[in-house]
């Protein structure tokens, strides 16, 4: 079921979509990291926004929408961005390798196991875009 | 700007050497620089193995001021390996060292009677001008390794805080590609500029210095460079050069397809993951390295197993040299097979490539044991690869043929076509049918298959900058890149220049800004842009000079055939039309491959345009 982008509803129908996409399933089988994304406020985005993703060898164990950054203190990675660049993500205007490399996406976390997993990025990267009917 | 320090090896005479002021602005520092000094004197009749060759290491203006990734030089001439415009920058320190010593760069030409190396000690006993040049006998010295060159140097001078630039065995031997090393470990790698210093019987080059390197604008610039050193430490890329050095992306760049395999023939390896920078870092890391004033501090510090040795680590381009391209898995081999040809001091993209080429005319049987001086390849043998290293460096059997680079060699066993290689400088480790906008860079740039005169690969990975008409394309677009790759070729032509690494991200207000404070210019990015082009179009009329034609832009055989799986699978790069679209976008003759004459009068090279054109 594909949903507005960003809302509660819309991650939890991203968890639904994880859970339920076999290729994601195969490609993201070794993956053991957890995410807290932070959307950093611009344009439509008011205020800061987070989620929080527990992956886990292909599948997602639990999601928090708009968590304080004190719930999730060690996730595997925190991933910040402004509010346009992971709409352009989200909306498959800009590659997530590209927007990591060029620093529009920041990164907190093992830099070697990210670029060691380049398909299951992307391939999430897809199932998110794929979760997705319209950004706010 | 300091001056240049002259010397003629023959004779042992000594001069300095004012630089042009119209020649300080419109050309900077550098390479470009250098080419347009060595304009008049490089020229098509002699052999760049001769007496009469130039050869200049040459500082530019943010040289040692700690500004982002700065502390690098260039070594430039003519090359022994494709006979076209040299120039080979590296880090390290020793072009720090030399700006102390009251020198912007040294010109030398000549040929010692016996081997010798220079001291150049700019805080010693005056000569009048406070520096101090002496030639010492290095007939101890020939025959040595370059790291035990650099600490006999440092011993026999009596200053361990002098800095060495050195070759080895392989350039004494006049290895087509021998490379000249600095600060264990860094290496002037590709065009053979080692061969040229072997052929003047000139082992190491050793200085010392305590002056001030000028900045224009110290309290500006020093505010400048650390934004940019501070913006740099933050940036993503960095990070994954500083935490896995070059070779971090390899998994992405196996994935995308863009990192040959098996000799170019394949674009997938499964064994990626064991000869990563994620691998090295994770397994024989223990520590880092980095360059004069450096922040990324992309150098790999290893130890194996097998002993306690610290070593360096491979940077991206021998990892696949020595990994994917050979078949070869084993981490720590490759790390010892680095080792080796810094030992001996070979650029390693040209000595795997050259092996590589080897490995693949056997298994097509087109060769055999006879031809191979008895060794068997079958490709990932490790100790065949090693032993092929050996007998390049030492020039014995077929290793005497590799030593003459791919070119040389597949002509010799009458099959050209089979070198992976551009005008006599074999392809680095960037495959076009990955990322498309690097074959144009290969097909054009001054010095054969470079990858550092355009890293469009780069480009391709999002490092966009449409404020100097770098756009963003596709990765498998085609002549629409061509003139987003002339742009591109144009800004590393100025970091080539200044002298700065490719590896730091800095904006173009950015660097204009650290240019213009260093320099005491007032240039806008578009005037930094047209410097880039001038010094790039300087270089193609040298080229041209030496015979360079459109015919010599293109791309080898190899590189235009299509693989049937993998991250590139079914594409090639639409060589003719790119060129086609580059040349529109130049403003080159379309016939002869030069500059057009109006664009050389554009860029205001009035002279140069009555040279070529008459």
């Amino acid at each position: 079921m594909a949903t507005k982008f960003p809302s509660n509803e819309w991650l939890q129908g991203l968890e639904t979509k994880i859970n339920s996409d076999q290729k994601y399933a195969d490609i993201a089988k070794n993956w053991e990291g957890d995410l807290v994304f932070i959307i950093e406020p611009e344009g439509n985005l008011k205020e800061r926004l987070t989620f929080y993703l527990d992956l886990w060898h292909g599948t997602c164990r639990k999601v928090d929408y708009n968590p304080s950054l004190e719930t999730y203190p060690n996730p595997a990675f925190t991933l910040t961005a402004s509010y346009k660049n992971i709409t352009a993500i989200v909306s498959g205007k800009l590659n997530p390798m590209t927007a990591m490399m060029t620093s529009k996406l920041k990164v907190k976390g093992s830099t070697g196991y990210m670029m060691r997993n380049v398909p299951t990025i992307l391939d999430f990267v897809r199932v998110v875009q794929e979760a997705t009917s319209e950004i706010m | 700007m300091h001056p240049i320090l002259k010397i003629d090896l023959s004779t042992g005479k000594t001069e300095d050497y004012e630089i042009p002021e119209r020649w300080q602005k419109d050309f900077l520092g550098g390479a470009s620089l250098a080419a347009r000094i060595l304009y008049e004197s490089v020229t098509l009749e002699f052999d760049p193995l001769s007496p009469v060759s130039p050869l200049l290491f040459m500082t530019g203006p943010m040289t040692g001021t700690s500004g982002p990734t700065t502390g690098r030089f260039v070594v430039c001439g003519k090359s022994p390996a494709t006979g076209l415009w040299a120039e080979s920058n590296v880090g390290g320190f020793w072009g720090t060292e030399l700006r102390k010593a009251g020198y912007d760069g040294l010109w030398i030409t000549g040929k010692a009677s016996t081997p010798i190396y220079l001291w150049l000690n700019g805080s010693g006993p005056s000569t009048g001008s406070g520096r101090h040049l002496e030639v010492r006998d290095a007939a101890g010295l020939w025959g040595q390794n370059t790291y035990v060159t650099q600490d006999k140097v440092k011993d026999e001078v009596g200053v361990k805080s002098a800095r060495v630039c050195v070759i080895g065995p392989a350039g004494e031997r006049q290895v087509l590609f021998a490379s000249i090393m600095c600060d264990h470990g860094r290496m002037a790698g590709r065009t053979g500029m080692g061969a040229v210093m072997g052929s003047k019987n000139l082992k190491a080059i050793a200085v010392r210095g305590e002056n001030e390197i000028p900045v224009f604008d110290l309290k500006t610039y020093k505010i400048l460079r650390s934004q940019s050193n501070r913006k740099l430490r933050d940036d993503n890329e960095a990070k994954v050069f500083r935490e896995l050095g070059s070779s971090g992306a390899a998994n992405y760049f196996e994935y995308l397809g863009e990192m040959p395999v098996k000799y170019f023939s394949q674009n997938s390896f499964p064994a990626v993951d064991e000869v990563s920078g994620a691998k090295m870092t994770e397994t024989i890391l223990v520590g880092r390295s980095a360059c004069q004033g450096c922040v990324i501090a992309c150098g790999r510090v290893v130890k194996l197993p097998k002993d306690s040795m610290k070593r360096k680590g491979p940077e991206y381009e021998t990892m696949v040299g020595f990994g994917a391209n050979l078949l070869n898995n084993d981490l720590e081999s490759i790390v010892d097979l680095g080792e080796l040809c810094d030992h001996y001091g070979m650029d390693t993209i040209s000595v795997s490539n050259t092996i590589g080429l080897l490995f693949n005319l056997y298994g097509k049987g087109i060769l055999s044991r006879d031809d191979t001086s008895g060794l068997e390849l079958k490709w990932g043998d490790v100790d065949a690869i090693e032993e092929l290293v050996r007998l390049t460096a030492s020039r014995e059997g077929i290793g005497d043929l590799i030593a003459q680079g791919s070119k040389r060699l597949a002509a010799h066993f009458g099959v050209e076509e089979e070198a992976v290689q551009v005008n006599g400088l074999e392809v680095a480790y960037h495959d076009p049918r990955g990322l498309s906008g690097i074959a144009i860079s290969y097909a054009t740039s001054p010095r054969g298959a470079c990858h550092n005169q355009s890293d469009y690969f780069s480009v391709d990975l999002g490092h966009a900058m449409e404020e100097i008409g770098i756009e963003f394309q596709p990765r498998h677009a085609q002549a629409e890149k061509a003139a987003g790759v002339a742009k591109h070729q144009d800004w590393r032509t100025i970091d080539n220049s200044i002298v700065m690494c490719i590896f730091a991200n800095v904006e173009p207000q950015e660097k204009v800004s650290l240019i213009n404070a260093a320099c005491g210019l007032d240039w806008s990015v578009d005037e930094m842009m047209s410097f880039g082009e001038r010094a790039w179009n300087l270089k193609r009329a040298i080229n041209n000079r030496l015979g360079l034609t459109r015919a010599n832009d293109k791309l080898p055989k190899a590189l235009l055939q299509p693989l049937p799986d993998g991250g590139s699978e079914g594409f090639v790069p639409d060589i003719d039309g790119m060129l086609a679209a580059y040349y529109e976008a130049r403003g080159w003759d379309k016939e002869t491959g030069k500059p057009s004459r109006e664009k050389l009068i554009e860029l205001g090279m009035d002279d140069i345009a009555k040279d070529l054109w008459g």
